[in-house]
């Protein structure tokens, strides 16, 4: 035990803690999630541990599923469609709430979080019973509306950090160089907001795709979400293919948290 | 990177400034930052802008740039009021303290910006990119993005991108603070050989008096949002307008005293001519006076401390007012010092180079 000569007792107890917190979310988040790994591809129709053998059948009955494949196809349409709407209405409102010289950019940028602090449950029945008042019924519009009104924050609130710290001289230098204002937000502004963008639209794409809370009380009849949809099948039956869901989307969000990571990176070269 | 003389710039006869600033204003709630500041700029001259941080130097800068509105006043371009001008329909160069240059764009694109947004055609762009490029010597760095390139080289990027668009106006805000010292000393002198090179009429911010001295044609002394006094490097150093200014440019000693009849009596007897009355400040530079055995005299002093800076000795004397005088002597190899603690007498060489002011 050598490492710990020369350092400060603060330091060697800050490094104690943050191994013991990082040994505990692993063993609490990832062995779990491990564990529906390899129980997705056990042999046996039952969920069990440690696992009998190897199969790729429960991945195969996911794909021969109709319902589930039907209910994977909604959540990824819920997903882009808020991404898109997320991206359109939330790169605008976070560049007014840094940049407006209006009074309330404060209250703006507020009021968009506000949704965000509210549960989800909450938002959702709210939805539900304001829609029945004025004769909108669930439908995956409504869910994806929802869906955007609960998690744009994350979209705003991600561009306005970039936006704070980017150097307000930057858009001067562009004015200065003759360009418009137009010219300075394609050019300068939207550029170097790009991976603050991209790691927004991860996050509200996963957020979309993934709902529960929300879509619960919002999604279509016809239109069951994922989310939604394994809920029912866990409930009258206990076979991998639930677990194989599990791994579907498993590597979904490692897919994201690798395109998160790359735009934070592509971030870091340019400054 | 700038190579040659610097270019005639006394050839130029106009008597209409390229930029003139008329009574500007600008206030922040209640602060007035800047009063009723007026400077006109001629054909090719630097004026720098020199002052206390917070005297409101990138202020003035910011309303010439239109980044701000000033509250009243007139600045014009070429005889052309530009108040109501877009920051970017102005004929003005900014090269700013932070450089601002496009993190994301290659040296060769961050150059060409200007005429890019301006729709010039594409080997328009590549020719004047790559001309102005060896201006200031960058040619073979096209390809580099700014974290890939030093302090110094980074600052050449941001004049150079400001020269492509050709402006009327330069202004540079402090553009040498990023640097380290020795880097600084050379890029003054490389800085001001191309901008006389190229004849722009330039306003160059700092308050580093020895930056002012090396870069200006004139230097327009700065207090609280008001200039107090616009002259060249020489006047300003040889004869300051006011006591400020004085004790803002160089090192200066202070002598309290009163009139007699049109002349002051310095302690050590010596007389300077004054159309002023009543109670008065004198100043001497450390240069102009002497130390001299103590019974050489009647101003009498200790020494308690000296230095060497380099050519010059530097004594500070605690005269038996209390008063702590600044004397420098050229040094001599062969002499030694005053030491500290031992008895002087102090005289002044030339009295007609002390400045009097009201007191
Ligand atoms: N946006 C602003 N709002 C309110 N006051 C401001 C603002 N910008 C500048 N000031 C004030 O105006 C005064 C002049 O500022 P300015 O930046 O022009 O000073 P400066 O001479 O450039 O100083 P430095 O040498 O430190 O750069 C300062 O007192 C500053 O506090
Ligand atoms: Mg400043």
């Amino acid at each position: 035990m050598k490492w710990f000569r020369g350092r400060s007792p603060v330091d060697v107890v800050g490094i104690g803690l943050v191994l013991a917190v990082a040994v505990f979310s692993l063993v609490l988040l990832v062995a779990p999630s491990i564990i529906v790994v390899i129980i997705s591809f056990d042999t046996r129709a039952y969920v069990t541990f440690p696992p009998a053998g190897f199969t790729l059948r429960w991945y195969k009955a996911v794909f021969e599923h109709g319902e589930l494949v039907e209910a994977m196809l909604n959540s990824l349409q819920v997903g882009l469609t808020v991404t898109v709407l997320c991206i359109v209405l939330g790169v605008p409102t976070a560049l007014a709430c840094v940049r407006g010289r209006f009074r309330g950019t404060t209250a703006l940028s507020v009021f968009v979080l506000v949704p965000h602090m509210v549960p989800g449950i909450v938002l959702g029945v709210a939805v539900l019973f304001a829609g029945a008042l004025v004769g909108v019924s669930p439908s995956i519009w409504l869910q994806s509306i929802s869906i955007t009104v609960f998690i744009l924050a994350v979209m705003v609130r991600t561009v306005q950090s970039r936006l704070m710290r980017l150097d307000p001289a930057l858009e001067e230098a562009a004015a200065n160089l003759r360009a418009t204002p137009f010219q300075s937000l394609r050019t300068v502004t939207f550029p170097l907001l790009m991976p603050a963008i991209l790691a927004g639209a991860v996050f509200t794409f996963v957020e979309g795709f993934d709902n529960l809370s929300v879509a619960i009380f919002t999604h279509g009849f016809r239109d069951r979400p994922l989310p939604v949809e394994l809920l029912a099948l866990v409930q009258y039956t206990s076979s991998p293919i639930v677990a194989a869901v599990s791994g579907v989307q498993i590597v979904l969000a490692i897919a994201a948290l690798v395109i998160v990571s790359m735009s934070i990176g592509l971030d870091k070269v340019n400054e | 990177m700038m190579h040659g003389p610097a270019g005639p710039s006394n050839t130029v006869e106009t008597t209409a400034p390229v930029l003139g600033i008329g009574a500007v204003g600008k206030r922040f709630g209640a602060t007035r930052v800047l009063q009723d500041f007026t400077l006109d700029v001629a054909e090719g001259e630097i004026v720098t802008l020199l002052g206390p941080s917070g005297c409101g130097k990138t202020t003035l800068l910011r309303c010439v740039a239109g980044f701000w509105e000033a509250d009243g006043g007139t600045i014009e371009i070429d005889g052309q009021d530009i108040v109501d001008v877009p920051v970017n329909r102005r004929p003005v160069g900014v090269v700013f303290q932070s450089y601002a240059l496009f993190p994301h764009l290659t040296v060769a694109r961050n150059v060409g910006y200007a005429l890019r947004m301006r729709n010039k055609p594409r080997a328009e762009v590549a020719q004047r990119v790559a001309s102005v490029l060896e201006t200031v010597s960058l040619t073979g760095f096209e390809n580099r993005y700014p974290s890939q390139l030093s302090g110094g080289q980074q600052q050449r990027v941001a004049i150079a991108r400001v020269l492509v668009m050709e402006p009327r106006v330069l202004l540079l805000d402090e553009p040498f603070n990023a640097l380290d010292a020795k880097l600084r000393g050379a890029m003054q002198v490389e800085l001001r050989q191309l901008i006389k090179r190229l004849g722009l009429t330039s306003i160059f911010v700092t308050h580093d008096q020895e930056e002012a001295l090396t870069m200006s044609d004139r230097i327009a002394v700065m207090s609280g949002g008001k200039i107090e006094q616009v002259a060249s490097p020489d006047e300003i150093f040889d004869r300051p307008a006011t006591a400020y200014v004085a004790d803002f440019i160089g090192v200066s000693n202070f002598l309290e005293t009163e009139v007699e009849t049109g002349h002051v009596r310095l302690p050590d007897g010596q007389t300077v001519m004054t159309d002023l009355t009543g109670g008065v400040k004198v100043m001497t530079r450390p240069h102009n006076l002497r130390l001299g055995p103590p019974e050489a005299g009647p101003w009498k002093g200790t020494v308690s401390f000296h230095r060497n800076v380099g050519p010059l000795i530097e004594y500070h004397v605690e005269a038996s007012d209390g008063n702590v005088i600044r004397v420098s002597a050229m040094r001599q190899e062969r002499d030694c010092p005053v030491k500290d603690r031992s008895q002087v007498s102090l005289s002044v060489i030339d009295p007609a180079s002390c400045s009097v002011y009201p007191g």
